[in-house]
């Protein structure tokens, strides 16, 4: 009981940053209808900010953080203006779209090969990692809670963003259809801006969170395949589809680790993504269906 | 550039061809392959480094059987085709008697048949790998030899130390499946450690380079409660397992691990390092190897900072020359005998007697590391 008890608190805490990264994907797929795969090389961007300003100003977190979440904002909304806008004001196919963010994904990481090199580096211990005792029945780290903490302001920010303001009205309408809200005098370049401005964001949230736990190296990005994964399986474009998918999926890979073997965790994974396209083509939350690459 | 700095290579070679050829015979040719450019330039250099002073120093003496040894350095640039390119070179054109290097079991696999072929004896460094002196069949390579001690072996030390040194009986392994390093080592840590007495109450497994999460492995093992989790890998994933197990309040399993220690690891896990212990072929502090660490400083005027590469070439020329002196000619069959029938030689880092039949070192002498106070420290000399 204690066992199942931990591995759930493992798998939410592991789910939590999954959600952060795959409500970006989500984010930009309800939009544009494409995967942006350049979404983990904002993570990255967001991680190196924050290892490099941490160095700069002598471990402040929040500066770092506040430094790290703008500046990969603003480059998503960078990497949209050069690859993205040239191609989606040519064509509505959005197969080159995705091409494109498969290209910066990888120009994304090769730069910072070539910059600042592949080793992986460890940020300061900035964030506490101390053990918690929860409940007397398990243990986790300050660092989970505070990730999970963190996952549910960002989320719930996102939330009261999109349902409370103008923009957030005006980017719902264009994720029903987006030349209609072009046609209804919404800035539809304005309002893309600011959807990668937030996907930028969130990723480096996740990107600080990552790093910190697991190192910083420019291959980090790779991770957000799982969340890409439970993106799809909560259903691509739906919100709460990728908070679901990220912790359904995060709970199966400790719980697959956990009690059947570690070997296992990514054949279930992946198995989890077959049987969900096999099943609800759209995921879980899916709205309607549409080519999904 | 690349071009300019292979020319001069060259000319470097060719002079010191010429320089060989008019000295003739009173000189002994050996010739060393290290990796002085490449992934592994630092452990080259290092190597080649205290390979020469090695050399200088028997020479100062009075040499071997009354001539001196020179040295004839080949890069192979951390590859397996441009090791085989320099030992035809050294064997063709330079004429030695015998090989030391390289520093890796896939380049002395690599030029294991080219030994063989020319009857040149090579001694790998720091080449763990058992097919380095044996094929894939099982059969002998005549020719080769390693300072190391195998894989297997030091999953055996990690054995010993867990169960008779630390006297811990349950241990859990964390192992990379998808290296055959950690397998072996792994492999050999359970079949010795079960002989010892212990037992493994945790076996699991993670894959290098995908998982960078372990803390579901590292919640079953401490619902085994193992008393010490033994790493027997390579990277930094051993640096976030430590961290993870601290995390999870895991603060008195003991962490003991092979030679996949790296400095870089204190970067990532921190105090979660501290009291961990690591099984090595040599060790900065041993009292042996004093002044081999002063004379290199003295010398080059940098520290010995990969000092498991520097101490077992430097120790790799001392074999070899005891070698020459006991085959009592210069031949390359005769040193080849010589270095098969090493028993219980004194060389500085290790007693070292080999084994005829698999020319592997046996029962060398182990080192074991501690990490305290933010680097690693001799703790004790281990033996099976």
């Amino acid at each position: 009981m204690e066992t199942l008890l931990q591995q759930v608190i493992n798998g939410l805490s592991l789910g939590s940053v999954y959600a952060l990264i795959a409500v970006g994907y989500s984010l930009v797929y309800s939009i544009l209808l494409f995967s942006n795969f350049a979404h983990g090389g904002f993570l990255v961007i967001g991680g190196y900010i924050c290892y490099y300003t941490l160095a700069a100003v002598g471990n402040n977190i929040w500066i770092a953080s506040l430094l790290a979440l703008l500046g990969a904002g603003v480059s998503a909304v960078v990497v949209e203006r050069v690859a993205y806008k040239p191609i989606r004001e040519r064509t509505n196919v959005t197969l080159y779209l995705l091409i494109a963010s498969m290209g910066m994904s990888i120009v994304i990481e090769n730069i910072f090969v070539v910059t600042v090199g592949g080793r992986f580096r460890a940020l300061p211990p900035v964030i506490p990692t101390n053990p918690v005792n929860v409940f007397g029945m398990a243990t986790t780290s300050a660092f989970d809670i505070l990730s999970l903490v963190m996952a549910i302001v960002f989320l719930s920010g996102l939330q009261l963003f999109l349902s409370k303001t103008k923009w957030g009205l005006a980017i719902r309408a264009a994720s029903y259809d987006l030349r209609t809200a072009g046609l209804m005098g919404v800035n539809v370049n304005k309002l893309i801006s600011i959807v990668f401005f937030v996907a930028g964001l969130l990723a480096a949230v996740g990107g600080i969170f990552l790093s910190v736990r697991y190192t910083l190296y420019p291959q980090l990005g790779l991770i957000t395949i799982k969340a890409f994964v439970a993106a799809v399986i909560g259903g691509l474009g739906s919100l709460p589809g990728a908070v679901v998918g990220s912790l359904i999926l995060g709970l199966a890979e400790m719980l697959t680790a956990g009690f059947i073997s570690s070997q296992m965790r990514d054949i279930v994974v992946f198995g989890l993504l077959v049987l969900t396209l096999l099943w609800r083509p759209t995921g879980l939350f899916g709205k309607h269906v549409a080519e999904k690459i | 550039m690349r071009k300019i700095s292979v020319l001069a290579l060259l000319a470097v070679f060719v002079v010191t061809g010429f320089a060989a050829g008019a000295m003739a015979e009173d000189v002994i040719k050996v010739g060393y392959l290290a990796a002085l450019t490449g992934d592994w330039a630092a452990y080259g250099q290092t190597e080649l480094n205290a390979a020469k002073l090695a050399v200088a120093e028997i020479n100062a003496k009075g040499g071997v059987l009354g001539k001196q040894i020179q040295l004839f350095p080949y890069d192979f640039r951390t590859r397996p085709e441009d090791a085989v390119n320099a030992f035809r070179r050294m064997a063709e054109n330079d004429k030695v008697v015998a090989v030391v290097g390289a520093n890796g079991s896939g380049i002395n696999i690599a030029t294991a048949p080219l030994a063989n072929r020319y009857g040149i004896p090579q001694i790998g460094t720091v080449s763990t790998n058992l097919l380095v002196t044996v094929n894939d069949q099982g059969e002998l390579n005549p020719f080769m030899f390693r300072t190391c001690f195998t894989d297997p072996y030091q999953g055996q030390l990690i054995a010993a130390f867990t169960a008779k040194e630390l006297k811990k009986n349950t241990a859990a392994v964390l192992y990379d499946v998808g290296s055959d390093y950690a397998q072996g080592l792994r492999e050999f840590f359970m079949k010795y450690y079960e002989e010892y007495g212990g037992k493994v109450v945790a076996d699991q497994g993670f894959r290098a380079g995908t998982d960078v999460d372990f803390r579901a492995q590292l919640t079953t093992i401490r619902d085994s409660k193992a008393e010490v989790l033994v790493l027997p890998n390579m990277g930094k994933e051993m640096a976030l397992i430590m961290k993870q197990a601290r995390e999870l309040g895991m603060n008195d399993i003991i962490f003991v691990g092979g030679d996949g220690y790296g400095e870089f690891m204190w970067e990532i896990a921190g105090d979660a390092m501290e009291n961990s212990y690591w099984i090595n072929h040599v060790a900065p502090e041993d009292p042996a190897m004093a002044d081999f660490f002063a004379n290199y400083k003295k010398t080059y005027n940098d520290e010995c900072k990969e000092f498991v590469n520097g101490i077992l070439a430097y120790d790799s020329i001392y074999w070899l020359a005891d070698a020459i002196e006991r085959a009592g000619k210069v031949d390359s069959t005769a040193i080849r005998d010589a270095l098969r029938n090493t028993k219980n030689l004194q060389l500085h880092h290790a007693l070292m007697s080999i084994d005829p039949e698999t020319h592997n070192p046996i029962d060398k002498t182990g080192v074991v590391l501690v990490a305290k106070d933010g680097r690693a420290q001799f703790y004790t000399k281990i033996q099976p």
